[in-house]
């Protein structure tokens, strides 16, 4: 049985996804216990990871970019390499070891996508500034950036082949089931509401649980007085040579989806390959 | 074990804590069944012999411990109803509660807070060293409180309340007021890492920032006294009758008054000038 975490990137102008990836699988490395620590790269461009001092951190590397943005991860389940997966978006941070929790749902989920997040506060977001086309659908209000599933497992390949033509036809499926507020893009979350809602999984795959706790910092969504652009415009994020996280008066211990990419600057990477080489 | 309530009261220029305090210690005495003492410093003793209190105090009080007046930092913009007045703020020594309370197990409660029933007896068996108000209950709404009622600044943490904290005598409350001292006395350096406002000292910052500090800077998992029922100071304490407090509550802080009551509940009166005037009568049977 093999388990191991599963990061998309796709080249891109502006923003080094690459980095971004490097460096969650980096925290992953230095937060998770043996056997809880493989990580799978699904890149455009294999030969970008000649410039990584550790590449390493990847212990596979899928070279794939059939589909362009981020429209890729509805093929997760065909390209994970794992017999468990747990597929993350590449501006993640782990502080800490989640291991006995994917003990859980290897034991008791073929496929499982939280419905939860919270603040940097910690408080959980019912705010749906983002997610109008969720609560006017009627739609789970489900989060992809933490997809678990089992490859051999009907359930989940029912759930992508689904995720998928919706991913190739968003506007038919947009249409048809989100008549009453239309997102701009059918992205990966509204691919993922669509397609349990359409065959009516949402509850047996999506359900309270303590883990994961995800951070999400969308700044309209941190409970602030004020609307704000950027969460970092109003709290400092303070990364340490422990490769500890504080985000303003809070010290983070929960998975951090930290939304701003400039985040992960050469300086984070080189303390979290400090910590790696160690 | 012992276990107690303690009082602090600072006579000032315009508000008459001692009699607050009295007030306050009649109903914490009567429904909690528990001894109580004041912290005070001379100058307010020396009030309550000329107004003829001290007997009273003395009935009243199981310690009356003296303090040195607390050096003034600051005024402050007070409410009776419509009308405003300013004060010099004098209860910044809080931290000092665990080194003076006489009590294994400690009340502190404001001097403006009523006790209405025996509810807070259960929260003495919770062992936990220290355990701050929750939160504020405005008793009409909580439309009145404002963001900086619920939270010390717009990006920080979580306003607990100083109006009620229960505490023990463990090494870990001695360093919990240490760290509240502490607090106080850099009271700007903390405002700057933790965003609020210095302009004048509130003990429920220096407390939810010393909970929060003990706690590993993580949103705390804890116990918590129940939220702490609030007429603003805008409301009006229209009478004290038949155990009864009819309050005039202003619904929209806009002078639109209506009229209710309370008889069962604690509630924090935050008009200290009507709570005063309206008890008067009491104060004289006590």
């Amino acid at each position: 049985m093999t388990f191991g975490y599963l990061i998309f990137v796709k080249t891109h102008d502006s923003i080094d996804y690459l980095q971004l990836a490097y460096g969650l699988a980096l925290s992953i490395k230095n937060t998770q216990q043996e056997g809880y620590e493989k990580v799978a790269l699904v890149i455009d461009d294999k030969s970008k990871l000649e410039t990584l001092k550790s590449s390493w951190v990847f212990n596979e590397v899928i070279e794939w970019g059939e589909q362009a943005g981020w429209d890729g991860r509805a093929w997760m389940h065909d390209l994970s390499p794992w017999d468990y997966t747990v597929c993350l978006d590449s501006d993640m941070l782990f502080l800490r070891d989640h291991s006995h929790y994917i003990d859980y749902f290897i034991e008791n989920c073929e496929l499982y996508i939280p419905n939860k997040s919270y603040t940097f506060r910690g408080e959980e977001i019912f705010n749906d500034y983002y997610r109008k086309s969720f609560t006017a659908n009627d739609l789970p209000n489900l989060y992809s950036f933490f997809t678990f599933f089992k490859k051999d497992s009907n359930l989940a390949s029912a759930f992508f082949d689904l995720v998928k033509n919706i991913t190739l036809y968003p506007k038919e499926f947009s249409n048809t089931f989100m008549q009453k507020c239309k997102p701009k893009i059918v992205g990966t979350d509204e691919a993922f509401a669509l397609a349990s809602n359409i065959l009516g999984i949402s509850d047996d795959i999506s359900y309270d649980l303590d883990f994961p706790k995800v951070v999400h910092l969308k700044p309209m969504i941190q409970n602030f007085p004020w609307p704000a652009n950027l969460v970092s415009d109003h709290v400092g994020l303070y990364f340490d040579t422990e490769g500890c996280l504080k985000i303003g008066n809070f010290q983070q211990l929960d998975i951090v989806h930290y939304v701003e990419k400039d985040f992960m600057t050469n300086e984070n990477i080189s303390l979290m390959e400090e910590i790696v080489w160690k | 074990m012992t276990e107690g309530i303690l009082i602090y009261c600072f006579n000032n220029t315009e508000v008459d804590y001692a009699k607050m305090s009295l007030i306050s210690a009649y109903f914490a005495g009567k429904n909690l069944k528990k001894p109580i003492s004041l912290v005070t410093d001379q100058s307010t003793i020396d009030w309550m012999i000329t107004s003829d209190l001290y007997s009273k105090a003395e009935r009243l009080f199981d310690k009356i411990i003296l303090q040195e007046r607390p050096r003034y930092t600051n005024n402050r913009i007070l409410h009776n109803g419509p009308a405003k007045y300013t004060v010099p703020f004098l209860n910044n020594t809080r931290y000092s509660a665990y080194e003076l309370s006489p009590y294994d197990k400690t009340l502190l409660i404001d001097s403006d807070f009523i006790i209405l029933n025996d509810n807070l007896n259960e929260y003495f068996k919770i062992q936990q060293p220290v355990i701050l108000g929750e939160s504020i209950q405005d008793i009409y709404d909580d439309k009145r409180l404002g963001y900086l009622d619920k939270f010390i600044s717009e990006t920080s943490i979580k306003m607990r309340w100083a109006t009620t904290v229960l505490f023990d005598k463990s090494e870990e409350s001695e360093i919990f007021f240490d760290l509240v001292k502490t607090v106080y006395e850099n009271y700007n350096t903390f405002s700057s890492i933790f965003r609020f406002s210095p302009l004048q000292y509130r003990n429920d910052v220096s407390f939810s920032v010393a909970e929060h500090i003990m706690n590993g800077f993580i949103p705390a998992s804890r116990y918590y006294l129940p939220s702490i029922l609030t007429t603003l100071d805008r409301d009006i304490l229209h009478s004290f009758e038949n155990n009864k407090f009819t309050f005039l509550i202003d619904e929209n802080l806009q002078e639109n008054y209506f009229l209710t009551a309370i008889s069962t509940q604690n509630i924090h009166i935050m008009n200290k000038k009507s709570l005063i005037d309206r008890t008067d009568k009491l104060l004289d049977t006590l």
